[in-house]
C-alpha cells in the first residue's frame, strides 16, 4: 500500500484515464484488426480463420501495388515541395519585423479550413464549366481546359497540391517557433564574418532547429501513410485508380466489396510500415540524433 | 408524521397494484422502430404522411421512425451489435443478401402469406427478395434508366428518338454539329454512375436475354455480345465524347451541373434514372424549354423493343433481433394495402422516392400527378408486365463484381486493359462469386 501512495506514482495515476480511453478506442480495435486480416469476414456475420490468404491475394493485387507507389510519391511529394517553401517562408518571415503575425495567419489560414472546404474551392476553380480553364477560354486561351483532378496523369498531383497548400502553413508556423529559439548572437557573429542569408540559413538556421525538422520528416512520413480524406473528396481514387493510396484501397475493400478481412490486411501491412518508421527514428534518437 | 394505520396500509396497497396494472406492458402500445436515410426535405413528409397517419390508424403500436446520416454505416455496426431498428431499410438486395447469410434478418415468409403481399407487388420486385427459397425484403422504391430529352430542341430540330444503332449515332452526330453535347451527365460526387450507362449499353446491345442468362450462369460474361457492349460504351465515352464532351468532362460533373447542363441546352439528352424527376422539373421551372423522357434505345442494328431496367432503390425487412416482427410485418403491410398514402407520399417527391412497386393502374392515379410521370409509371407497368426488360447492376449483381463494373470500367476508358481483358476480370469475380454463393435472386425470365 505504501509503495503505490509514493510520490512516484502519482504521474501513473493521472496517466491511467487517458491510457484506458486509448486502449478501448485505439489498442483494442487496433488489435482487433490486426487479428482479422487472418479471416475472411464480411463485416456482418461469420469469421472464419484462412491464414495468411489475404497476404498472398494481396501481392497479386494490381491496384494494391498502384496504391503502395502512389504512397511513396506522396510522401516524397510532401517531403519536398512543402517542406521547401515552408523553411524559405518561415526563414524570411523571421526577418519581418512588422506584421508578421498577418503573415503567418494568411499561411495558417488554409489549415484551418476543414478538408471538404478546401476540396470544394480548388473543385471549382478547376471545374471545366465555370472554373478558370472555362474562363481562359473564353478569353482565347486553351488552357487548363479540362480539370487535372479528372485525367489520369495529374489526377494524383493535383489532389496533392490541395493536401500541400492546406499543409505547408503549419509547417511554417513550426519552423518559425523553432527559428526563434536560435541564438540571435549566432547570426550576429555571422554578420560580423560577413555571411550571407544563404550561409547564414545552411549553417546555422537549419543545424540549429535540426530537432524540430527532423520531427516534421516523421510526422510527414506517418501521416502520408494514412493519407485519404483529400484524394476521397476530391477524386475518389481514380481516374482509373491513377489517385488511389492504400486508405482508399482499404475503404473500399471493406465498405464497398464487403472484404473486411482482406481490407483489414492492407490495415495491418499500413500499421507494420508506421511502426518500422518509428523504429528508425528510434534507433536514430539512440544514435544521439536530437529529434 | 406517518400514521401506518391499517386503513392507510390498504390504501397504499390498492395504489401500488393499481400502478402496477397501468404500468405493464399489457396495456401500452408496442413500439416498432423503422430506421431511414436522413433527408431535410423528405423527412418530415414520412413523419407526417407515414409514421403519423399509421399511428392514428390503430391503437397497438407506435411506429417511430429516425432518420440517420450514413444510414448504412449506423446500421450495419448496430445490427452486427445485436441491436438496431425493428424494420431495416437497405439500399439494396446485395445488402440485404450480406444481413441475410449473416442471419441478422427474419425470414418474413409467413408474414408474406398471410397478408398476400405476393399479390400486391410487382412480380420482378417480390421475386428480388427472395433468399434461399424465403422472403426476407420488401422493396420499398423501384427505379427504371431512362433518356430525358429536351423536347423543345427536338421539335425545333425535327429530331425524333432513336430506335435502333444507326438512328441512335446519327442522332448523336446532328446534335454535335449543332455545338451540344449528345447526353449531359457526370461522375463527380457519385462515381457509380458509370455503372448506370454500362447496365444501359449491356442490355440494349447485347440483349436482356442475354444479360438473364449470364446472371444464372448459363453465359459467360466475356461472350462477344458483352464485349461488344462495352467496347461501344468506351467508344462512344472516350472517342466520341457523348457525354458532356468527353471523359474528363464526364468525370467532372456533378448533380447540379449536369442537370444545368441539360436544361440549359448545353445538352440535348441525359440518361438518367427515375428519381431524377423531381429535379428535372425544377431545373425547367422557369425555362421556356419542355423537357420529355423515353426508354434508353435498343442499340443493335436492327433495333427492336427498349426494355426498361429493373431496380430496386430501398429495401424493407425485419431485424432478427426485433421482438415484435409481427407488428413490425402489420406496419409493411400497412404500407402494401395504401396504394393512395404511397401515391400521395411518391408525389410529394415526384416520384423520386418511395415508388414501391404495387401494381397501379390509372385510376389509382389523383389530377395532380405530373402527366409525364404517370405515363412512366403506367408504362413501365405494361412493358415489364410484357417481358420488355433488362437489369441494372445494383439490383441484380454481387458486391464484388458489381463494384468491378464501374470502378474498374475507368481502367477500360484509360486504355489500360481492352474491353475483352475488362469483361474476362468481371466473367473471374462472377465465377468467385458464384463458388462463394454471392449472387442475387433473379426473378425466372
Amino acid at each position: 500500500m505504501i509503495i503505490l501512495t509514493k510520490k512516484a506514482w502519482i504521474a501513473w495515476y493521472f496517466i491511467i484515464p487517458a491510457f484506458l480511453l486509448h486502449f478501448m478506442v485505439v489498442a483494442v480495435p487496433s488489435m482487433l484488426s490486426l487479428a482479422l486480416s487472418l479471416t475472411d469476414w464480411n463485416g456482418f456475420g461469420k469469421i472464419n480463420y484462412i491464414g495468411f490468404e489475404n497476404f498472398f491475394e494481396l501481392f497479386d493485387d494490381r491496384v494494391f501495388k498502384k496504391a503502395v507507389k502512389h504512397n511513396i510519391i506522396w510522401t516524397f511529394i510532401f517531403l519536398t515541395i512543402p517542406i521547401t517553401v515552408a523553411l524559405a517562408c518561415a526563414y524570411l518571415l523571421t526577418g519581418i519585423k512588422k506584421g508578421q503575425l498577418i503573415y503567418r495567419l494568411i499561411f495558417f489560414f488554409p489549415y484551418m479550413l476543414a478538408s471538404i472546404i478546401s476540396c470544394q474551392i480548388w473543385k471549382y476553380m478547376f471545374h471545366p464549366l465555370h472554373g478558370i480553364g472555362a474562363w481562359l477560354s473564353e478569353k482565347g486561351y486553351d488552357f487548363l481546359v479540362a480539370s487535372p483532378f479528372t485525367m489520369k496523369e495529374t489526377s494524383l498531383y493535383a489532389v496533392a497540391w490541395v493536401d500541400g497548400w492546406h499543409f505547408w502553413g503549419f509547417l511554417v508556423v513550426i519552423y518559425i517557433t523553432g527559428m526563434y529559439q536560435v541564438d540571435n548572437s549566432l547570426y550576429e557573429a555571422a554578420d560580423i564574418e560577413g555571411a550571407t542569408k544563404w550561409q547564414k540559413f545552411r549553417y546555422i538556421t537549419l543545424p540549429m532547429i535540426r530537432p524540430v525538422f527532423v520531427f516534421t520528416l516523421m510526422i510527414i512520413i506517418i501521416w502520408s501513410v494514412p493519407t485519404f480524406d483529400y484524394i476521397y473528396i476530391l477524386t475518389q481514387g481514380g481516374p482509373a485508380y491513377s489517385s488511389e493510396v492504400l486508405a482508399n484501397h482499404l475503404y473500399s475493400q471493406a465498405f464497398e466489396r464487403f472484404k473486411v478481412g482482406y481490407a483489414s490486411a492492407i490495415g495491418t501491412l499500413m500499421f507494420i510500415y508506421v511502426i518500422f518508421i518509428i523504429c528508425i527514428f528510434g534507433i536514430l534518437q539512440k544514435l544521439g540524433w536530437e529529434i | 408524521m406517518i400514521n401506518f394505520s391499517i386503513k392507510n396500509l390498504k390504501k397504499l396497497l390498492f395504489f401500488i397494484i393499481f400502478s402496477f396494472l397501468f404500468s405493464q406492458p399489457i396495456f401500452a402500445k408496442t413500439t416498432i422502430t423503422w430506421w431511414a436515410e436522413a433527408n431535410a426535405d423528405r423527412d418530415p413528409v414520412f413523419v407526417e404522411k407515414l409514421q403519423n397517419v399509421f399511428n392514428a390508424s390503430q391503437n397497438e403500436i407506435e411506429l417511430v421512425m429516425s432518420f440517420k446520416e450514413a444510414l448504412n454505416d449506423v446500421l450495419r455496426t448496430a445490427m452486427v451489435a445485436g441491436t438496431g431498428p425493428d424494420i431495416v431499410e437497405t439500399p439494396g438486395p446485395s445488402y440485404v443478401k450480406e444481413y441475410q447469410e449473416a442471419g441478422l434478418l427474419q425470414s418474413m415468409e409467413r408474414y408474406s402469406k398471410q397478408y398476400g403481399w405476393q399479390d400486391l407487388l410487382l412480380p420482378w420486385s417480390y421475386s428480388a427478395g427472395v433468399f434461399d427459397g424465403e422472403f426476407f425484403s420488401a422493396p420499398k422504391t423501384y427505379e427504371t434508366m431512362i433518356m430525358l430529352y429536351n423536347k423543345t430542341l427536338f421539335e425545333e430540330n425535327g429530331w425524333s428518338i432513336p430506335t435502333n444503332l444507326t438512328e441512335y449515332e446519327s442522332l448523336a452526330k446532328a446534335i454535335q454539329s449543332k455545338g451540344m453535347h449528345v447526353f449531359s451527365y457526370g461522375s463527380t460526387g457519385w462515381q457509380p454512375t458509370h455503372e448506370h450507362i454500362g447496365g444501359m449499353y449491356l442490355n440494349s446491345y447485347a440483349g436482356p436475354d442475354n444479360v438473364y442468362k449470364a446472371l444464372i450462369g448459363e453465359k459467360k460474361w466475356s461472350d462477344p455480345e458483352f464485349v461488344g457492349a462495352v467496347e461501344l460504351l468506351r467508344k462512344h465515352m472516350v472517342d466520341d465524347g457523348y457525354w458532356s464532351g468527353s471523359l474528363e468532362n464526364y468525370y467532372a460533373l456533378g448533380w447540379d451541373d449536369f442537370h444545368a447542363q441539360f436544361a440549359n441546352r448545353g445538352a440535348a439528352m441525359m440518361t438518367i434514372g427515375t428519381w431524377t424527376f423531381q429535379t428535372t422539373e425544377n431545373v425547367f421551372k422557369d425555362i421556356s424549354d419542355d423537357w420529355d423522357w423515353a426508354p434508353f434505345p435498343n442499340l443493335t442494328a436492327e433495333g427492336g423493343d427498349p426494355s426498361y431496367l429493373l431496380a430496386l432503390g430501398t429495401t424493407l425487412s425485419i431485424n432478427g433481433k426485433s421482438d415484435n416482427p409481427d407488428a413490425a410485418a402489420k406496419v409493411m403491410d400497412f404500407v402494401f394495402k395504401n396504394k393512395a398514402m404511397v401515391l400521395d407520399m411518391a408525389n410529394d417527391f415526384n416520384f423520386g422516392e418511395f415508388v414501391v412497386p404495387l401494381k397501379f393502374t390509372e385510376s389509382d392515379f389523383g389530377d395532380n400527378v405530373n402527366p409525364k410521370v404517370k405515363r412512366y409509371l403506367l408504362t413501365f407497368a405494361e412493358e415489364t408486365g410484357k417481358g420488355n426488360y433488362g437489369y441494372t447492376t445494383w439490383t441484380f449483381w454481387p458486391s464484388d463484381p458489381g463494384v468491378h463494373i464501374w470502378k474498374d470500367m475507368e481502367v477500360l476508358w484509360a486504355g489500360e486493359i481492352t474491353s475483352q481483358e475488362f469483361m474476362e476480370d468481371h466473367e473471374k469475380l462472377w465465377k468467385k462469386a458464384r463458388k462463394n454463393n454471392a449472387t442475387l435472386p433473379v426473378g425466372k425470365r
